[in-house]
């Protein structure tokens, strides 16, 4: 990963009527890094990569890729990006095939062998056509039709959706692929497991504010979880309750539940030797709580 | 759930509705405005023959003949289409859009969601029925024109009944197949026809009573403007009405849904077909989509062939043979004919073949033909991706805004064209068949004119799907001002007063040099052509400025 920066927003604000769907936004996204861009639905992903591709243009302030004004260059950056939009519709009675060499013919620089793989390590069936697929496999041919001239800039919006776990990894690869071969992803998400797997670098939006930017590891060690463990004896609630990231601890007799954002061999260490470990269970807490415990002071309202 | 359904229809329809009964109301205020300002005594001694098929009656008044000409042909068309969208919209629209699935989710039958459907169609013609009523009595008062003998309440139930009949026949066709284009083609069919056949088969010696077997003889035949209503007509149409419920009730329920579909076409047909698959793979698949405009074109196949086939065969070859066979009658009374009644049925001496072919098909017919093909591609051209979210997709790739404007307009262009060739082709043949020796130059410069009339309200289509991003905006505005430019183009000539601002309207340009005895007009063309070229240049700008819509 390099310095540089390939997408670059300064000042955006969008305004529809009275409403505010971005405000005063500015972000940098540097070349060669995954970087996922997460909020919660509504927050102004959309918008924010919408105006990015010069689909919409903005109230105030600009933004660029690869240096490239949004707005003046947009023919250009077009030439240097892969976009799946969010929400991903295709044109229903072209087959898979039909709508790749559509989107090729308009865009030059497409290697069909590496079509063919992408297709063959996403599971796409190509042939048949889009309007008989189902969603997720639509959404195959949509991430070949975003991957398949290699680009150099690859903008995604909820790009996972409707993919199975198995291709969903998949697709992870391919993304750490590209990223490994210098091009950088901007990649849109409202699920925090998604981006944690593949992202460097996390901005995190809400109504139509950039609240934070962090790398992905701070982000993890702040990451609330909900912790269960379960002993062989009852337990007390005082020997929880002194664990530094400990709160909200709750005792059941053998079952003890609580939310935690420490490390957890702090926790592990405190339990053991006094009770027996039967079974722990830990669960991400949603990113609706992250914003609410972390960014609560970051003058935004809930 | 029943009032559910029908006030969601209702909802998503009334403007449509609206649009169209005051559109109505405004052609019948300027056509009886123009009637009170000329000389009736012309249409006084027309020969009763002629006077039937334009609509006139004996005891012709002003009310009587703006009733004839507007009402009864134009606001029966209008409703019976409006209801005819409803109905192929019904069921089929919503097993297209993948929304019935969704609807039949909550728990009412089948059955029940039919019956909604053909709820709210009947309340939605009816209020646009009561629009027509309501203006059919106020702008003879506002005019101060006497109708006192006119039975304004009665054409108006026959009209809504027809309206219905047609908007039923669409729903147990969708409801029958689940196919939404089949069932409004089908029943546009049936109300072109049968209007031709009821307007032109009574002339026909021998074939006098043949009319009787198409719908609309049960809604003009009786003339309910002048004898009132005819409940044995009515009772016709009601039993058909009935009928077309049941079928529907029973074609909604004995088969599958089908799924969010992606009809199949002729080329997909030819593709699978082992002898044609290789050439077809390569038209269909790589040909297909090579270019936008190639993309933009192949999508409307359907409305191409049929509009081609209608304009060749039947408005076309048909009419050349047609002709001889009702000549006599014709020419009886052509020489009687006042210049005034030309202008009202397109300026053609029916009496000679060019005038035959000028009231018949030129007239109204061309003008329609080339405007379905380049409304359909206009509208949809920009606003029908932004509608269906492929447009960001599209506008990705390295390619400018402009660029997509102007193959839209190109594919646009190209089906013109072709509808151009079936016309020129089909009138050019059937007046070799009928042996009447029109001049092919003539038929060229006609259809071309037409083309270029048609090109213009494309490109105002285009342009406001540019401008607005919604295409049924597009359609409806579009299709209400050619309605307006038309009749003022018909009717403003007939009052010397205002004879000049006829100007104002493309469809002087198109026709009032006579083409088919004269030959081109390339003044008339040039003027056309560049309402077109600056509608299409407009529609770049508009379109380069604007945020793309984000629907769904």
């Amino acid at each position: 990963m390099t310095d540089k920066i390939t997408i670059r927003t300064e000042g955006l604000t969008k305004h529809y009527g009275d409403v505010e769907a971005l405000v005063d936004l500015d972000l940098d996204v540097l070349s060669g890094e995954i970087f996922g861009f997460l909020g919660p639905n509504g927050a102004g992903k959309t918008t924010t990569i919408r105006t990015i591709l010069d689909e919409i243009r903005p109230t105030a302030g600009r933004a660029s890729v690869l240096g490239l004004d949004s707005h003046r260059d947009a023919v250009e950056i077009r030439r240097h990006i892969g976009y799946v939009p969010g929400d991903l519709a295709m044109y229903p009675s072209l087959t898979g095939k039909d709508t790749l060499t559509y989107f090729a013919n308009l865009r030059g620089g497409v290697d069909w062998s590496y079509v063919d793989e992408l297709a063959e390590r996403l599971g796409a069936d190509l042939t048949k056509k889009v309007g008989d697929l189902s969603s997720g496999n639509r959404q195959k041919v949509g991430l070949i039709q975003a991957f398949m001239n290699r680009p150099e800039v690859l903008i995604m919006d909820e790009p996972s959706s409707g993919l199975d776990p198995l291709v969903q990894r998949e697709f992870q690869t391919i993304m750490r692929e590209f990223a490994g071969a210098g091009s950088t992803v901007f990649l849109s998400s409202h699920t925090l497991s998604e981006v944690q797997r593949v992202a460097n670098r996390v901005g995190i939006i809400r109504h139509g504010k950039l609240i934070a930017v962090e790398a992905v590891a701070s982000l993890r060690s702040k990451a609330i979880r909900k912790v269960d463990l379960y002993f062989d004896t009852p337990a007390e609630q005082s020997v929880f309750e002194s664990v530094e990231g400990v709160r909200d601890v709750a005792v059941e007799n053998h079952h003890v539940s609580m939310s935690f954002d420490g490390h957890m061999e702090t926790l592990l260490n405190a339990v053991s030797g006094r009770y027996t470990l039967v079974d722990i269970t830990t669960q991400e807490a949603d990113l609706e709580e992250i914003f609410l415990t972390y960014y609560r002071d970051e003058g935004v309202t809930a | 759930m029943l009032a559910t359904v029908v006030t969601k229809t209702v909802r998503d329809r009334w403007k449509g509705m609206v649009i169209a009964g005051i559109s109505l109301a405004v052609m019948l205020l300027f056509g009886m405005a123009v009637y009170r300002d000329i000389d009736l005594s012309v249409y006084t001694d027309l020969p009763e023959a002629f006077r039937s098929l334009v609509n006139i009656p004996k005891d012709a008044d002003v009310g009587s003949l703006a009733y004839g000409a507007i009402y009864s042909t134009y606001g029966a068309l209008t409703l019976a289409s409006l209801a005819l969208s409803m109905g192929s919209a019904s069921i089929a629209g919503e097993e297209r859009n993948g929304t019935l699935g969704l609807l039949l989710g909550n728990p009412k039958s089948r059955t029940h969601v039919l019956v909604s459907k053909a709820t709210s169609l009947i309340a939605l013609t009816a209020l646009g029925t009561l629009l027509l009523w309501g203006a059919g009595y106020l702008v003879p008062a506002v005019l101060n024109v006497e109708v006192g003998g006119m039975h304004i309440g009665a054409l108006i139930l026959h009209m809504f009944v027809i309206a219905v009949f047609h908007g039923f026949l669409a729903m147990a066709i969708g409801a029958w197949t689940g196919k939404a284009g089949l069932a409004s083609g089908i029943t546009a069919a049936v109300m072109i026809i049968s209007l031709f056949a009821v307007g032109l088969l009574p002339l026909v010696e021998g074939l006098e009573s043949g009319a009787k077997a198409f719908p609309w003889y049960y809604y003009e035949g009786s003339s309910p403007v002048l004898n009132g209503v005819n409940w044995g007509h009515l009772a016709v149409l009601f039993v058909a009405i009935a009928v077309l419920g049941a079928i529907a009730v029973a074609g909604v329920n004995r088969r599958d849904l089908r799924d969010k579909a992606t009809g199949v076409n002729l080329l997909d047909r030819l593709r699978s077909h082992p002898m044609t698959t290789k050439i077809v793979d390569r038209l269909a698949g790589s040909m297909r989509v090579s270019r936008i405009w190639m993309k933009t074109a192949s999508e409307h196949q359907g409305l191409l062939i049929g509009t081609a086939y209608v304009m060749f065969l039947l408005m076309g070859v048909m009419l050349g043979p047609f002709f001889n066979l009702i000549k006599d009658t014709l020419v009886t009374f052509s020489d009687s004919l006042p210049e005034a009644v030309m202008a009202l049925v397109g300026n053609g001496d029916m009496g000679t073949p060019e005038g035959w072919y000028q009231v018949e098909t030129f007239g109204m017919m061309v003008p329609i033909a080339f405007m379905l093909v380049t409304v359909a591609i206009g509208a949809r051209a920009l606003a029908g991706e932004e509608e269906r979210r492929t447009m960001g997709l599209l506008l990705a790739n390295p390619i400018k805004r402009s660029q997509v404007v102007l193959e839209k307009a190109f594919a646009m262009v190209i089906y013109a064209v072709a509808v151009a060739v079936a016309t020129f082709s089909g009138v050019a043949l059937g007046s070799v068949i009928g042996r009447l020796g029109m001049s092919m130059g003539n038929i060229a410069a006609a259809t071309l004119l037409g083309m270029l009339v048609g090109l213009v309200f494309g490109a105002l289509s285009l342009a406001l799907s540019a401008a607005t991003g919604r295409s049924r905006i597009a359609i409806y505005s579009t299709v209400g001002a050619a309605l307006t430019f038309y009749i003022l183009n018909a009717f403003l000539p007939l009052s010397d007063s205002v004879a000049g601002l006829a100007k104002w309207s493309p469809f002087y340009y198109y026709l009032s040099s006579d083409p088919l005895n004269t030959g081109m007009h390339w003044g008339h063309g040039a003027i056309l052509l560049t309402l077109a070229a600056a509608l299409v240049a407009l529609s770049v700008v508009l379109f380069q400025r604007r945020d793309l819509r984000q629907t769904g």
